[in-house]
């Protein structure tokens, strides 16, 4: 079995589970259903051609319904300086709003997005005109399944990259080397290759960061202003030549001068990092890592990496991301079982996930604005606390669990895990108020009435078991399937308490369904779930996708 | 809430943990066995060491000025360099002074609990953010790679086989306490973290509830297999020391003004916690904790060079540690505790167009405490001979510090002197053998032959002055070619004096 061969078999509810949690934020049990029985390409090639449909989605809108615009777009209106903080709140809350909708059109789009914004960081609180932010996001969403070439040309000169990397300041007098090293350590050629040799020297950092001199961002913070974006200064470019080291094959980059050297020189920068033998390697190694498993060993490298970079990287595909998203995921390697829950999860794929798994619906962004930002602002406080910000990275490397030894275990430690069952409790009971008829948390009546044939007749039909109850709020839900022993010590121990036999359970459901108006009897049934799925929500397996 | 429910709700939160069969809690705390292990514990040994790290690459030059070279360095970096006039004056020491941001440091200094290292680094240095701070944090060559921390490695042999069965009668209380978020390498053992992170002990304690034990310690196969074994044993863990940490943060006091919280001083908040922490007896070998933001490419310094981005961080850095050190001695823990600092990387000598500075090698460390026995090792970086590249081309006027004291020699020193940890264990921590700095020594000891006046042969990194204490090593063969003064010279066995000329020896001790 080639471990890039297409996996054939068709879709189980649990692989086809195990795709949705890895090319999304975490499954819909709807989307679950819908996904089983396809093969995986088919499952792929439909979340690949659902991204082109969430591509153009309406733009953020002022959510304070205390001021007078309130309700409209503000990013076409002059600079506002005063809104700065909030208005990059709001960006952030629109991405994580399509993060976490639910229009049954699940797509590779966001998280794939969420991968390259991590991958090439900015953060909004170094970057802080909003207008950067916004162009940046889009930049990256519209070009996340596009070529990789023209991310990484066109995000040298995006005007986010260019401030948060001192790209701005960097001028042939006195160069700063900032971006023209990240550039090589963190968004191409990578510091090092698998065995450990750097990929380039001190020298290629200097010069790259020479062939870089001279961009500049227009407008930044300038109140009142309608326009910004980057530009090119030729005056302030080193026009000379830039030699690079043997590990460029000592490619020497021709100075030019005049309004085009910029492109000209960039072009050529681009073009040589992307010859460079370990840039595919390096890009397919972080995708791996993202998707199926941070663990690389000496064997994936030789039988995935390898091979996907020299497809990535052929003439043929020539840097299109979309075909080895695409080989990745319906490859075999991807639904093999030892990379099934070899991934913890990250605070978004925890928080996310529970939320989108237990449908709980996104307001409309344009039409319940207020009702939005209540939703997304406990989300954004639930990944803020948990270290995942999006759009503001602690640093160039992003969050630590990508990249740091023992890469996703990173997440966890005494306090996260605190936190990590503090926001998951918060699901199994009523949590905050969305809006009147919405509160967040999972409706445990709701859910349980959908299994129970015939509610009404108490009599003829009999009551759902505790057995169907936890199929109803497990199935799925975990990559790894609990033990039989697992299962019976959520039963006996959480749900009754290892005080009352399981039929105990029937007869509180049947006196509810005998008069499903009263407290006192939905309490009986709000206490034993309450307490199962807190459990469940806090189990180490939950923890894994 | 009934009290059946209450119990019923607490133990609901916990989840199915079991480490080899054995309940965390099986050695109950008042138990006969217990109390004689710790009546005979082996760790009697208090020492503490205090971990603070600068994240992103500190500004060495502009943190220790060195007076000597004043005009070179306005030179080097005349858009950023502080005005001689507000560099803080240190006592007995013309020749450098501090930012005028670190009135607590200099106190500290003139109080002698603070030594500076100078210019320390380490051979072919990675400019790398992520991987120097890995190299510093896990104790190797630039061109090796380990996946565990020194300092884990140090728990890790202490207290063998660590996590399984602890907490224990003999060690209750977390190896390492880290105050912040996500856990740094530098406490990372073999297999994993050897310290437990949180952000407060109150809430920690309220976070992860009670302990219980449970069912089902089968595990599925490969990775994920190893993450949740990983997990549970995070929550046991977590839940064994969580009642430790919360009873030392409730006995804990802090005696000594902090910065005010209107100063955001996040690094002092930390401090804040680690001194209740040792004030209520945690035994915690090894506290962590970070300051970010030194990565300062540009505006390092405001409309005046002695303001900005750097000059705030400093004074949380100085302002942080002076009050943790001054609780310390109000607390009358001060003699227990060793504080050392460290950065990703110095940055370079010239400065840049944008008020800021490129990544760079050496760069002065700072290790503080009643226990130093000197308080400067190494010297000023010689910004007139001493810079890389030593000859400059015509396009690269770019200049930077040279290494003089490699990390590892402060770390081994650390574990050796401060610990008490045996040479040979501490050589296999640092994967080698690291010649002294002399920080913990009466006494400075030659570490290679050479001329008496290269300063590159003795430990401390300086020429001997007539207060020293000197030990010449066997093998070593030191050469004097003009008359000394010292207060005492030892020359051991096979070691040897040679006088190039007819020169005396003048013993003051």
């Amino acid at each position: 079995m080639a471990y890039l061969d297409t996996y054939t078999n068709l879709l189980t509810s649990a692989t086809a589970a195990h795709l949705l949690r890895r090319a999304t934020f975490g499954p819909t049990r709807q989307e679950i259903i819908d996904f089983t029985g396809k093969t995986a390409q088919q499952a792929v090639e439909l979340l690949i051609s659902n991204a082109a449909l969430g591509v153009s989605v309406a733009p953020p809108v002022e959510m304070d319904e205390t001021r007078s615009d309130a309700g409209q777009p503000f990013l076409n209106k002059p600079f506002d300086h005063s809104r700065s903080g909030v208005y990059n709140n709001y960006i952030q809350y629109w991405w994580l709003g399509l993060m976490t909708e639910q229009k049954g059109r699940p797509s590779v789009l966001e998280k794939l997005t969420a991968f390259w914004q991590n991958h090439f960081v900015t953060a909004h609180t170094i970057v802080e005109d909003y207008r950067f932010v916004d162009r940046y996001i889009r930049f990256l969403r519209a070009n996340a399944l596009g070529n990789f070439k023209d991310l990484a040309i066109g995000i040298t000169k995006d005007p986010a990259m260019l401030v948060f990397q001192n790209g701005f300041q960097n001028t042939k007098e006195l160069p700063n080397e900032n971006y023209g090293r990240e550039l090589q350590e963190l968004f191409t050629v990578g510091q090092k290759d698998f065995a450990g040799n750097n990929n380039y020297t001190e020298e290629d950092v200097k010069a790259a960061a020479r062939v870089l001199t001279g961009w500049q961002v227009t407008n930044r913070n300038n109140i009142g202003s309608t326009s910004f974006g980057s530009t090119f200064n030729p005056v302030r470019h080193d026009i000379s030549d830039k030699s690079f080291s043997e590990k460029y094959n000592n490619t020497v980059i021709t100075g030019r001068s005049g309004e085009s050297a910029g492109d000209g020189e960039l072009l050529d920068l681009v073009n040589m990092l992307l010859a460079h033998p370990e840039t595919p390697k390096f890009i397919c190694r972080k995708l791996y890592r993202w998707y199926v498993n941070p663990n690389v060993t000496q064997e994936i490298e030789d039988q995935v990496i390898i091979p996907l970079a020299t497809f990535f990287a052929s003439p043929a595909n020539n840097y299109a991301i979309m075909p080895v998203v695409k080989k990745l995921l319906s490859s075999n390697i991807f639904f093999d079982t030892r990379n099934i829950g070899a991934i913890v999860k990250s605070p978004a794929e925890l928080v996310i996930g529970t939320i989108r798994f237990f449908d709980q619906p996104v307001p409309d962004l344009t039409t319940e604005f207020v009702p939005f930002r209540v939703m997304m602002n406990y989300i954004y406080f639930s990944l803020r606390l948990l270290e995942q910000n999006f759009l503001d990275q602690p640093s160039v490397f992003g969050f630590v669990p990508y990249y740091q030894t023992g890469y996703s275990k990173n997440w966890i430690n005494g306090t996260t895990l605190g936190l990590r069952g503090v926001r998951t409790d918060a699901l199994s009971n009523p949590g905050p108020v969305i809006k009147p008829d919405y509160v967040l948390g999972i409706d445990i009546l709701k859910e349980l009435r959908t299994i129970q044939p015939n509610f009404e007749d108490v009599a003829g039909t009999s009551a759902i078991t505790c057995e169907q109850v936890l199929q109803r709020f497990t199935a799925n839900l975990f990559a790894i399937e609990l033990s039989q022993a697992q299962q019976d010590f959520l039963i006996d121990q959480i749900m009754m308490k290892g005080s009352s036999p399981r039929a105990t359970w029937q007869h509180e459901w049947n006196a509810y369904r005998s008069t499903p108006q009263d407290e006192t009897k939905q309490n009986v049934i709000f206490w034993r779930c309450r307490a199962l799925l807190k459990y469940i929500l806090r189990m180490a397996e939950f923890q894994l996708f | 809430m009934k009290r059946r429910e209450f119990f019923a709700a607490a133990s609901s939160l916990m989840l199915p943990v079991m480490l080899d069969g054995v309940g965390v809690r099986s050695f109950a705390k008042g138990s006969a066995m217990v109390e004689s292990l710790r009546q005979t514990s082996a760790l009697n040994n208090d020492r503490i060491l205090v971990i603070v790290y600068l994240g992103g690459g500190n500004d060495g030059l502009n943190t220790v000025i060195p007076l000597e070279y004043y005009s070179e360095y306005n030179q080097l970096r005349s858009n950023i360099a502080i005005p001689e006039s507000s560099v803080l004056k240190l006592a007995g020491n013309l020749e450098t002074g501090f930012h005028p941001a670190m009135t607590g440091m200099r106190a500290m200094y003139d109080e002698g609990k603070l030594a500076i290292v100078h210019s320390v680094s380490y051979p072919n240095p990675n400019l790398s953010h992520h991987r120097s701070t890995d190299i510093w944090m896990t104790g190797v060559d630039s061109s090796q790679y380990a996946s565990s921390g020194w300092a884990g490695r140090y728990l890790d042999d202490r207290f063998p086989s660590y996590p399984q069965n602890y907490p224990n009668g003999e060690m209750e209380d977390p190896l390492a306490v880290q105050i912040g978020q996500i856990t740094a390498t530098a406490l990372l053992g073999p297999q994993q973290s050897m310290g437990i992170t949180l952000q407060d002990p109150a809430t920690f304690y309220q976070l992860i509830g009670e302990p219980n034990t449970t069912i089902d310690s089968n595990l599925p196969c490969c990775d994920a297999g190893d993450l949740i074994n990983y997990i549970r044993q995070q929550q046991v863990l977590t839940i064994g020391f969580g009642s430790e940490i919360k009873k030392a943060a409730e006995a804990g006091v802090n005696l000594a003004a902090y910065p005010p919280a209107s100063q955001n001083n996040e690094l002092a908040e930390k401090l804040k916690i680690v001194a209740r922490l040792i004030h209520g007896g945690l035994k915690s070998k090894i506290y962590y904790v970070e300051l970010g933001g030194f990565d300062t490419h540009a505006e390092q310094v405001g409309t005046s060079s002695t303001e900005g981005l750097h000059a705030q961080l400093l004074k949380k850095l100085s302002d942080g540690i002076a009050a943790f050190q001054n609780d310390l001695k109000l607390q009358g823990t001060e003699n227990k505790v060793l504080g050392m600092t460290f950065s990703d990387f110095g940055r370079r000598a010239t400065s840049n167009a944008s008020k800021g500075t490129d990544h760079g090698i050496g760069a002065p460390m700072f290790v503080f405490g009643t226990g130093i026995k000197r308080q400067l090792v190494g010297n000023n970086p010689d910004l007139i001979n001493g810079l890389l590249p030593l000859t400059p081309t015509a396009n690269n006027t770019n200049r930077d510090i040279k290494m003089q004291i490699d990390f590892r020699r402060v770390y081994a020193d650390i574990l050796n002197d401060w610990f008490g940890s045996a040479a040979s264990k501490t050589d296999q921590f640092l994967f080698s053998n690291f010649n002294t700095t002399s920080l913990f020594s009466d006494f400075v000891q030659s570490i290679s032959s050479g001329s008496w006046i290269n300063p590159e042969i003795w430990s401390n990194g300086r020429v001997p002055d007539a207060g020293s204490t000197i030990k010449i090593n066997p093998g070593h063969i030191v050469e004097v070619g003009h008359n000394i003064t010292a207060k005492n010279v030892k020359v051991e066995q096979g070691g040897e004096l040679k006088f190039l000329g007819d020169y005396n020896v003048n013993i003051t001790g």
